[in-house]
């Protein structure tokens, strides 16, 4: 599934420079450090971190998109780095299960 | 990083790749405020580096575009209501006096405050990789304190190197018991 077809399933398009990208399995945390290590390439990664740090672990991890669940507040800073960074960020307005839940139903 | 120390380790290793000779750690602990400090006498950072190194797509590497260590010990404090400063003299800018301080504030009663977590690892690993240059680690609390003076060791040891095992495992200890006795 690629990442802009979940615009069509309620998820919220915050900086979307590379819509095109393929979807491959979901991480979830929120420790950065944690996260650098073990999220996966291509992984949608759901967060509710919202400081500028989550687009260069997005951008080491090489993560399809980062998903700000929660309805969590998108800064500025954050969305025009991840821009210029070639990150894509989405939002969801529900928890973090949920948003999991609703993703895994999508690609499965 | 789920702990402090770990934090500390990367940042320290900058100092150590800066050419340091000497890596001061210290960590105090006043009421619920934790300060830590990095000092070391490298060759220092322009202001222009000093501005970009809380950037996360700085790194001095380049085999990748970013470099989280400093950007995660700002985002580590800020979330407790802390803060970091980094102050920076160059080799060009005073060739007796240059290097590196980077102070960081943690309000450890803040509920996203991180573990300080095992700092006499982090010691351990820092004396045992770089057994040329020296270390001097304090943390202060409650009027007491632990310290580990790698230049201390260095003078009785004579020609023995750091990182030999049993100097390795006497540090160990030595950090351990005072940490027994510290309020």
């Amino acid at each position: 599934m690629k990442v802009k077809e979940l615009l069509a399933h309620g998820f919220e398009a915050l900086a979307l420079p590379d819509g095109e990208r393929e979807i491959d399995g979901v991480y979830i945390g929120d420790l950065l450090s944690w996260v650098m290590g073990r999220a996966q390439m291509d992984n949608a990664w759901i967060t509710i971190m919202t400081n500028v740090n989550v687009v260069a672990v997005a951008s080491l991890a090489d993560t399809s998109c980062v998903i700000l669940a929660e309805g969590v507040a998108m800064t500025d800073e954050l969305k025009d780095t991840a821009q210029a960074k070639d990150v894509n960020i989405l939002g969801s307005s529900e928890p973090i299960y949920e948003t999991a839940v609703r993703l895994a139903g999508l690609l499965a | 990083m789920k702990e402090l120390s770990l934090n500390i380790l990367d940042v320290a290793e900058n100092s150590v790749k800066a050419g340091a000779s000497l890596t001061q750690i210290l960590l105090t602990e006043e009421n619920d405020v934790l300060t830590l400090e990095i000092v070391d006498d490298g060759c220092g950072m322009s202001d222009d580096v000093v501005r970009s190194v809380t950037d996360p797509f700085y790194t001095t590497r380049t085999t990748r575009k970013v470099g989280m260590g400093i950007p995660l010990l700002k985002l580590a404090c800020e979330q407790t209501d802390g803060e970091l400063t980094i102050e920076s003299v160059t080799e060009e800018e005073d060739p007796q006096g240059h290097g590196t301080h980077v102070t960081a504030t943690f309000n450890m009663n803040h509920i996203d405050f991180t573990p300080l977590g095992d700092v006499s690892s982090t010691m351990l690993t820092l004396v045992q990789g770089h057994p040329d240059t020296d270390f001097l680690f304090v943390h202060k609390r409650n009027g007491s304190e632990v310290k580990l003076d790698t230049r201390e060791l260095r003078e009785v040891l004579e020609d023995v190197p750091l990182n030999s095992y049993d100097v390795m495992e006497w540090i160990g200890a030595y950090l351990r018991e005072q940490y027994e006795e510290l309020p």
